[in-house]
């Protein structure tokens, strides 16, 4: 079959589109980035050299930052400095930036890993009984949990839950990533604390840490919950609806065939997006979350960089940022064609 | 269902038993929070951020330093001795033989000469602090010169009071490097220029004589350093310093009621409010040298009008805002020198709200009212507070401001650009001398009409008279009791007569665990002293 023979070809081929795409995104991200921070009204010479500087400081770290020359002629050695994986040195931390990045990134990844886990473990389920008990109690009282999700500012519910579990209750340590009687002790291999203690066998500090982690960890998940339950039950809703699912009960099927293997089955390919986009939103760090437990993550690096109008630390959090996404869609592309055989036939 | 309830259930059991064992902090660390990610440098010579300069002064030592209860009183530190001559113009320091740097090495003139030429050659962000002395970078290797291991000469453009150049060269600017380490790991600036171990100092290296060292500077998330276990003085109580950046005042008083920080660098009026009552926190009160104020441009036409600058004086009620919005976070201060300094404390305070007085003043002035003024006000707080606050009671007599309350940015641009009627600001000194406020609200200078270069009496268009000249006389004068005594006189007139609303101080509160000891807080945020510190 001429299929058969092309397809070395065609995976040539679609890889290379894919890469284009992916390029033409980041580089359009970049570009986006670059003009935005140079019309914000923040001078970086200033919040470097500070207000009282004299001018032939000012006039010396401006020529190291290049400013001098015209704005598009800036943007071309950034990307050209880009291509030769040098991401330039953050004026806020003296470290290149790529450096800072190793550092902050881990903290979020492993914060919004463990949150999105929670939020998809007990996201789903409660997204599919309040489907299946459609506006009946369950789906009531689900819906209710999940507004105040929605609707609870974030910054208020860490500082309760702070209060409660950690200062009067006890239950879970305060802000920070350890306690400080711990940092510094296990070597930084992966730059996320629960995989660095586990293979430092350091035990004690793996379940400090889990103590630090529970309860941002709880928060973002309730958050993601609050989204991917609402999916979810809009999805299945839909499923539900469906013809096959009432061939399959006229079958004989049993409910929990019915809903689980059948409905389930076919919503999890929308979910499959929604739980990625939920993923890409957490990884992208939660400044206020961040803030409140000391949690030293993209998102505030990002943040404080902008403020200080550290343009390369925001030129290569924003970058990184988009990145995750381009990998996130990727990674839901495939699980598209493992969980939908329909995508699998059209792909050849 | 019952699967993930049981999961959480156990997550959560885990938790509970393993948490609370360590609820204390080390008994040999201090663990200080605070706002770190504004730290971007800890070279003494160019650091100037509250927090660098703090933890900078733990590592560096300057030739000389004062006594913050009583800053008429300059000890020596790495100078043992000093000496000026006639023309006031020449000062010779002796170093102190005992002095070593954590390298082992004696600090010497040599070290004290590279120190301070460095901040100059390097083009530093602070070089203006020492280039006000006519030193510059083509003539620095001749007036800051070390004539042999123990002597070090420097030389003024002019005579100077004595106190003002040891007060300049007791700050964060002053700090001295081990010249020997420091030169081991120059390298070259982007445009190929010496970098004076400044990338170095960046890294987590420092270089200096004082208790503690540089163990590790993760930026933007914390600091930690070590005793200085070739420290020349009496050695430090604890064997750590921990600098956590937790920027939420909440967070912080939480984690200090804990026990899991020692130090609460940065709380809020209604935390420390809330801490008070604690039997396990203390409270320690100090000086900071911030002062809050509004600046008047007096090119507008009705603002040129003393009669209504006065007026205005009265319709802020200062006792008001500092009762109900600072809640113990300011006072009321109504001159230009922060209380703490040299020249400071003079208690004149001579405005409080009084609506009658202010009506009078403006009927006088001839001015037609009402008056509506471009007011421009940082949006963070508490400016904006004030200015509402202010807003309400000057609108009681006919003024009304327009207020614009903007961004960092904006803000500054337009206090530059002078583009605007009211200002609504604060002032911190550069290095802990009278003068440096001093000079920026009276210093007239015609080489720069508007006040490009940082003298605000220019920027806002006021011709100080013969208060320029007395303040530039009392630079200059060099008995300390007579220096403060001219300042004393100089304020009440610029309090009477200028076109600036001085309204508050900041007053420092620190809350901390009780079994802290010996922690001696500075005249300004960035001066706590952390060297004799015990924790029991």
């Amino acid at each position: 079959m001429p299929a058969t023979t092309n397809r070395p070809l065609r995976l040539f081929i679609d890889i290379g589109l894919w890469l284009l795409t992916v390029a033409i995104t980041l580089l359009g991200l970049a570009a986006l980035t670059f003009f935005i921070g140079r019309i914000l009204p923040i001078d970086p010479v200033l919040s470097i050299v500070g207000e009282k500087a004299l001018p032939e400081v000012y006039q010396r770290v401006y020529l190291e930052l290049g400013l001098d020359k015209p704005l598009w002629q800036q943007f071309i050695d950034y990307v050209i400095k880009l291509l030769r994986g040098d991401f330039g040195t953050s004026f806020s931390t003296s470290r290149p930036v790529l450096t800072d990045l190793l550092n902050f990134f881990p903290a979020t990844l492993e914060l919004s890993t463990i949150g999105l886990l929670i939020g998809v473990a007990l996201g789903v389920p409660m997204g599919v009984a309040s489907a299946y008990w459609h506006e009946k109690w369950p789906d009531h009282l689900i819906r209710i949990i999940g507004l105040v999700g929605y609707s609870v500012p974030v910054f208020w519910l860490g500082l309760v839950g702070l209060f409660v579990f950690y200062y009067l209750l006890d239950w879970v340590a305060g802000p920070g990533q350890l306690d400080v009687f711990y940092v510094g002790v296990v070597d930084r291999v992966t730059g996320m604390i629960l995989i660095d203690s586990a293979l430092a066998g350091e035990w004690d500090i793996f379940w400090n840490a889990v103590s630090h982690m529970i309860l941002p960890a709880l928060l973002l998940g309730y958050y993601s919950l609050a989204y991917i339950s609402r999916m979810t039950r809009s999805v299945m809703l839909d499923q539900l609806s469906r013809e096959y699912v009432l061939t399959a009960r006229l079958k004989g099927a049993s409910e929990f065939r019915v809903v689980m293997g059948h409905a389930l089955r076919n919503a999890a390919i929308p979910l499959v997006t929604v739980i990625a986009l939920s993923y890409g939103g957490l990884l992208e760090g939660s400044v206020l979350i961040e803030t409140i437990f000391s949690w030293p993550g993209i998102g505030n690096y990002i943040y404080s960089s902008l403020f200080a109008a550290d343009m390369n630390a925001v030129l290569g959090g924003t970058l990184l940022v988009g990145i995750v996404f381009v990998l996130l869609n990727m990674l839901s592309d495939v699980l598209y064609r493992v969980l939908d055989p329909r995508s699998r036939e059209l792909a050849k | 269902m019952r699967l993930y309830k049981t999961l959480v259930a156990a997550a959560l059991g885990t938790v509970m038993s393993v948490s609370g064992a360590f609820a204390e902090t080390p008994a040999d660390t201090l663990v200080i929070a605070d706002a770190i990610d504004d730290i971007i440098t800890l070279d003494p010579a160019e650091v100037s951020e509250v927090g660098g300069v703090l933890m900078s002064q733990q590592m560096y030592q300057p030739l000389v330093t004062f006594d913050p209860a009583d800053p008429t009183k300059i000890v020596g530190v790495l100078a043992e001795s000093w000496e000026v001559s006639e023309d006031g113009k020449t000062f010779t320091f002796t170093m102190n033989p005992n002095a070593k740097f954590a390298s082992g090495n004696p600090v010497t003139a040599k070290d004290a000469e590279y120190s301070l030429q460095r901040v100059i050659l390097l083009d530093s962000r602070i070089s203006f602090i020492l280039t006000q002395f006519g030193i510059t970078k083509e003539n620095v290797a001749e007036k800051i010169k070390a004539m042999d291991d123990a002597t070090l000469v420097i030389e003024v453009d002019q005579k100077y009071a004595q106190s003002f150049v040891l007060y300049v060269l007791s700050s964060f600017t002053g700090g001295i490097v081990d010249s020997v380490l420091v030169k081991e790991h120059e390298g070259t600036r982007e445009d190929g220029s010496n970098d004076y171990g400044n990338a170095w100092l960046k890294a987590d290296n420092s270089a200096g004589s004082g208790p503690y060292v540089l163990t590790k500077w993760d930026p933007k998330v914390s600091i930690l350093m070590s005793r200085n276990e070739n420290y020349w003085g009496e050695a430090p109580g604890v064997e750590r310093i921990f600098l956590q950046h937790m920027p939420e005042s909440a967070t912080q008083r939480l984690a200090l009621e804990k026990g899991d920080i020692d130090i609460a660098n940065k709380l809020g009026p209604d935390d420390i409010g809330a801490v008070e009552g604690n039997g396990d926190i203390q409270v320690l009160e100090g000086n900071s040298s911030t002062i809050y104020y509004m600046g008047a441009n007096v090119r507008d036409e009705a603002l040129s009008n003393p009669k209504v600058i006065e007026a205005m004086k009265y319709l802020i009620d200062y006792d008001g805002i500092a009762e109900t919005i600072g809640r113990g976070t300011i006072k009321v201060h109504q001159t230009m020198i922060p209380d703490g300094f040299l020249g400071g404390n003079i208690d004149y305070n001579p405005y409080s709200f009084d609506l009658e007085k202010a009506k009078a003043l403006l009927e006088e002035s001839g001015v037609s009212l009402p008056i509506t003024l471009d007011t421009v006000v940082w949006n963070v707080p508490p400016y904006p507070d004030y200015a509402q606050a202010v807003q309400a009671t000057m609108a009681q007599a006919g003024i009304n401001l327009d207020l614009q309350v903007v961004d960092g940015g904006p803000w500054l641009d337009r206090y530059r650009s002078h583009d605007l009627d009211i200002w609504v600001g604060l002032w911190g000194p550069d290095y802990p001398d009278p003068h440096s406020n001093a000079k920026a609200f009276t210093v007239n200078d015609p080489t720069d009409p508007d006040g490009a270069k940082g003298n605000l009496a220019d920027r806002f268009g006021w011709n100080s008279g013969p208060l320029s000249d007395q303040v530039l006389a009392a630079v200059q004068e060099q008995d300390t009791q007579k220096r403060a005594e001219m300042y004393d006189e100089i304020q009440r007139a610029h309090t009477d007569s200028s076109p600036f609303l001085y309204m508050f101080q900041d007053s420092r509160r620190v809350a901390m665990r009780s079994d802290v000891k010996g922690v001696v807080l500075g005249i300004t945020f960035s001066d706590d002293r952390y060297g004799a510190v015990t924790k029991e």
